[in-house]
């Protein structure tokens, strides 16, 4: 593992060659990044290939596998094989990949995880499949081998399609949610036979290794879920998105999971509203710094932004959500390049700051399900930048990222370490693709990679903060939500004009640990009870 | 693992019905009954999941998918009476002519196949899987026993009927359904009574199909025929007609009895959630003819009138609802009386006068009546796989009018907008039992 070194980083002038996207109203102006494809030359070549039973699906595991704290690429391959790359790209520079022989060849994958299952500091990856399910364990070196039996997990035989982690309290070893799509045997009549859903709880208080997996009845065919603390309470719910494609009588989905206790739904009694859409992905963020996240859920045609409709409520927020999609200009409904008039179709979202103004933004991939002529065909990726005012600006083709492939799964890493987060997009049928962020932006960053001592050794369930002046930043570290895809490593913020930001982290516990002063533009390992160490990439 | 392939029963019911002892009753007895319902239990499921198949969609749909069974069967029995020359647009359809015999089974199911797959053309992946699963195995089970020739002969039959109501159909202006069937642009009318948005779903800012009143009728002469008076003139003074209809929503909703809530939700019938409301009168019309052990004759004529009636109901109205373009409830009420007021269903997203589901009930209690007598009582268990509970009725009127005031109770219409929409459904419903069918 590479010796963290003590650095310090100078601060990146604004670029004249950088676009300024000025709406309506002075002083709301916003920078658009500049992103380059560099499909061709960064040596992800893997297609998320497959007809009706990857029609869903087509993931990403974003993570450092060789613990040179550079982000590795991991890429489902639907009915081809699934490929790891390692991440060989300069400081700064292209972006470029080298496949490797990991042990993650595997057949049939539709999504992927990383997680730190057994805590001994190398990523674990969760593959899932249409088929057995598979826990793979990190031994180093980007090299893989089979878990499930040595770690008790029942893969089962399914189409599994969504994926969550969280630590329980008290637990020394992950719970992990699996989501699971419709009875992929039934042929003439698939609809209203949604498979459960499972939950893999530890075998016992103390145990390593999972109990036989517990059924999440009822269950309407996820497409995300996502372990999130949505009242703050310290024990996260478990978010579901379904597909109402497929289910009857079902709709989106919270459960409460009380420790050692079995999981019950939220329902009208304690305020929640039904909500049926063709749920695909989950992005979690506090946009309106009040201390909760909202959720923004894809679907087809409009998508949905949830904030929370009481936060203020007297003993803690009801779980009753708005949508304050179309006000804040997020519904991403219809392709915003070319004329057709018919709706999207939206899979991974993601919020991160790629501007780095100290404002979270927003990544939707794009695709028709396979050939719905109802639906764009040519239906581009979002990249939505969140304004001043909290209402979002498309830019996905003033960025340079409007590709109009069939994309599925997704991600956002600063893959070249250079302080601009990049993007990738696992596409159906066609090469997954790379944009690497390619021009300085006038806001500055920090970059966090969390660390504790014990089991949950990368704090899922943490909060982080970052404070600049009077503006707090929060983001919940999780394991899950998105479509398909997941990512371990650095979290990155921006920070605007910031020469320098307070950090604050809410350990799983609830521990809060000391507001501590970072210097903009770094990389930092933060752990737990201890000041956070500059990193500096080489 | 056991978990695993759980299926929930109304469906394991469905299956073994579709592909095992659905006709268990008529065992060995082959009849053309069974294509028939069959591919209107797949059409009421790809009506849900196709996402053009908003109402007004769906009634022209099982119109279509009718008249095709009706007219395939019709050619070759001497007691029933083709459609064409009574519908609008509807030319002879091909003779069987005096050669060799044809068999029901097989060139309805062909026929049937030939629509539905045409129809749903546009239905996703899902679907079109499983209509190529459906033709394959209704194919086979109508062709079991028949000789090759007979079934070469039949199928080329029923495909020759389909076309022939095919490119009927494809004039009538309800063909293309673009972007869900909501205009790209629309500016609402500049009054204060006129329809807004009520969906924070940005494509729901302009209304659904406006245009879908001009469409061509099938039994009365047009979308004008049987036209509504106009609503209560728009006023926001306390003791106005209009606002005493508005005051009678809000406070209904607030009032609302489990009874009424259970009525709002049971007829709520959202399109992409449910086979709409005029598929809910199909499957009416589905359990009625099962209770009856109908053939294939009566099954076929009483779902083309249905269809037919449901298709009118759905033009008649929709001109109205553009003639009138009249303001929702949630809009006047947060406005006048309770800015904090909501309804218990979504609010559609087009004008509200007058109220789709009670012409289009009124209508369809209407035919059915007609065929089935004005005191047939029923069971409607439309929703049972969706965990809403069969509902009796004592007769179809009773069932419609239930269904028309669940908008009431659903906080989504105004008392007159039901009232004169059931009118103008039995005034639409008159046309169609006037059609002929029989010697």
């Amino acid at each position: 593992m590479t010796s963290p070194r003590i650095r310090s980083i100078p601060p990146l002038l604004a670029a004249a060659a950088l676009i300024w996207a000025v709406p309506a109203l002075a002083g709301e102006a916003v920078a658009v990044p500049r992103f380059v494809e560099e499909t061709a030359t960064a040596g992800i070549d893997t297609i998320y290939a497959g007809e009706w039973e990857f029609m869903v699906g087509g993931g990403t595991a974003v993570f450092d596998c060789d613990g040179d704290r550079r982000a590795d690429v991991f890429v489902a391959g639907g009915a081809g094989t699934a490929a790891l790359f390692r991440n060989a790209s300069a400081v700064g520079g292209p972006l470029r990949f080298e496949r490797l022989q990991s042990g993650l060849e595997v057949e049939g994958v539709s999504g992927a995880w990383p997680l730190d299952v057994d805590g001994d500091g190398i990523q674990d990856v969760v593959l899932l499949r249409v088929g057995e399910n598979l826990v793979m364990r990190g031994t180093g070196g980007c090299r893989f081998e089979r878990a499930n039996e040595g770690w008790g997990f029942d893969g089962g035989d399914a189409w599994s399609t969504a994926f969550a982690a969280t630590w329980e309290r008290g637990l020394a070893w992950p719970t992990l949610a699996v989501g699971n799509y419709i009875d992929r045997n039934e042929e003439a009549f698939p609809w209203g036979s949604c498979t459960d859903n499972w939950l893999h709880r530890p075998a016992a208080a103390g145990a390593r290794r999972f109990a036989a997996p517990l059924p999440l009845v009822p269950s309407y065919c996820a497409l995300s879920i996502l372990f999130t603390d949505w009242n703050r309470s310290g024990v996260p719910g478990l978010r579901v998105s379904n597909d109402r494609e497929y289910y009857k009588g079902g709709q989106e989905q919270l459960w409460r999971l009380p420790p050692g206790e079995a999981p019950v739904l939220y329902g009208p009694s304690e305020g929640w509203k039904p909500l049926k859409i063709w749920g695909m992905g989950i992005a979690a963020y506090d946009l309106d710094s009040d201390g909760y996240p909202e959720y923004f859920l894809t679907s087809m045609a409009d998508n949905k932004l949830q904030a929370l409709a009481d936060p203020g409520a007297v003993g803690g927020p009801p779980p009753v959500f708005a949508d304050v999609a179309f006000a804040r200009g997020v519904t991403a409904h219809r392709p915003y390049v070319g004329d057709t008039v018919k709706p999207s179709t939206a899979w991974h979202a993601q919020f991160e700051d790629v501007n780095n103004d100290g404002r979270a933004d927003l990544f939707v991939v794009k695709g028709n399900v396979a050939e719905m002529p109802d639906f764009a065909a040519e239906d581009p990726n979002n990249l939505l930048l969140q304004k001043p005012d909290g209402t979002f600006l498309e830019a996905g083709d003033t960025a340079g990222v409007a590709s109009t492939a069939i994309g599925r799964g997704g991600a956002l890493a600063d893959f070249n370490l250079d302080g601009r987060l990049d993007m990738l997009v696992v596409n159906r049928w066609r090469s997954a693709q790379l944009w690497r962020s390619a021009e300085p932006l006038p806001g500055r960053w920090l970059q966090l990679e969390l660390r504790q001592p014990g089991p949950n050794r990368d704090a899922i369930g943490a909060w982080i903060e970052i404070r600049t002046g009077e503006r707090v930043q929060r983001r919940e570290v999780t394991v899950g939500g998105g479509h398909a895809s997941g990512q371990a490593g650095w979290r990155h913020f921006g920070l605007g004009e910031a020469s320098s930001a307070e950090l604050r982290v809410l350990w799983p516990d609830g521990e809060a640990g000391d507001w501590q002063r970072l210097e903009a533009d770094g990389f930092y390992i933060v752990e737990r009870g201890r000041p956070a160490i500059a990193w500096t990439p080489g | 693992m056991t978990l695993l392939g759980r299926i929930v029963a109304p469906f394991v019911i469905l299956v073994l019905a579709l592909f095992g002892g659905m006709m268990g009753a008529r065992a060995g007895d082959r009849s053309a009954v069974d294509p028939i319902r069959d591919w209107y239990r797949l059409t009421l499921e790809l009506v849900r999941h196709t996402p053009t198949y908003s109402p007004p969609v769906a009634s022209r749909a099982f119109a279509y998918l009718g008249v095709t069974a009706f007219e395939a069967l019709a050619t070759g029995d001497d007691r029933l009476v083709t459609l064409a020359g009574q519908l609008s647009g509807l030319e002879p359809p091909p003779s069987r002519g005096g050669g060799p015999a044809y068999d029901d089974p097989v060139l309805v199911q062909a026929a049937m196949a030939e629509v539905v797959r045409d129809l749903f053309a546009n239905t996703g992946p899902t679907g079109q899987r499983a209509i190529a699963a459906f033709e394959k195995k209704l194919r086979a089970r109508a062709a079991d026993g028949i000789d090759a020739e007979t079934v070469a002969r039949s199928e080329a039959y029923g495909r020759a009927i389909a076309a022939h109501i095919l490119a009927w159909s494809r004039t009538d202006g309800g063909a293309v359904v673009q972007n869900m069937g909501f205009p790209a642009t629309y500016r609402p009318r500049e009054a204060p009574g006129a329809w807004v948005p009520t969906s924070l779903v940005a494509q729901q800012q302009a209304p659904l199909l406006p245009g879908w009143g001009s469409n061509r009728t099938f039994a009365m002469p047009d979308g004008s025929t049987c036209g509504t008076p106009a609503p209560p003139a728009y006023s926001e003074e306390p003791g106005s007609a209009f606002y005493r209809e508005a005051a009678e929503v809000h406070r209904t909703v607030l009032d609302l009895t489990p009874e009424q809530r259970a009525i709002a939700r049971f007829w709520s019938d959202d399109p992409m959630l449910s086979p709409t409301p005029p598929g809910h009168w199909i499957s009416i019309a589905l359990r009625v003819l099962e209770d009856d052990g109908a053939d294939a004759a009566r099954t076929a004529e009483t779902l083309a009138l249905l269809g037919v009636g449901l298709a009118d109901a759905f033009i008649g109205c929709w001109h109205a609802k553009f003639e009138y373009d009249l303001i929702r409830p949630v809009t006047y009420i947060r406005r006048v009386i309770d800015p904090k007021w909501e309804p218990i269903l979504n609010t559609p997203p087009f004008p509200e006068y007058p109220s789709g589901h009670s012409t289009q009930s009124g209508a369809a209690a209407a035919v059915l009546a007609g065929l089935f007598g004005e005191d047939r009582a029923f069971e409607d268990a439309t929703h049972v796989d969706d965990g809403l509970p069969a509902r009796t009725y004592p007769n179809f009127r009773a069932a419609a009018e239930e269904a028309a005031l669940s908008r009431l109770y659903g906080g989504i219409h105004f008392r007159s907008a039901i009232e004169r929409g059931l009118e103008q459904g039995r005034c639409i419903g008159a046309y169609v039992t006037a059609l002929r069918t029989r010697k």
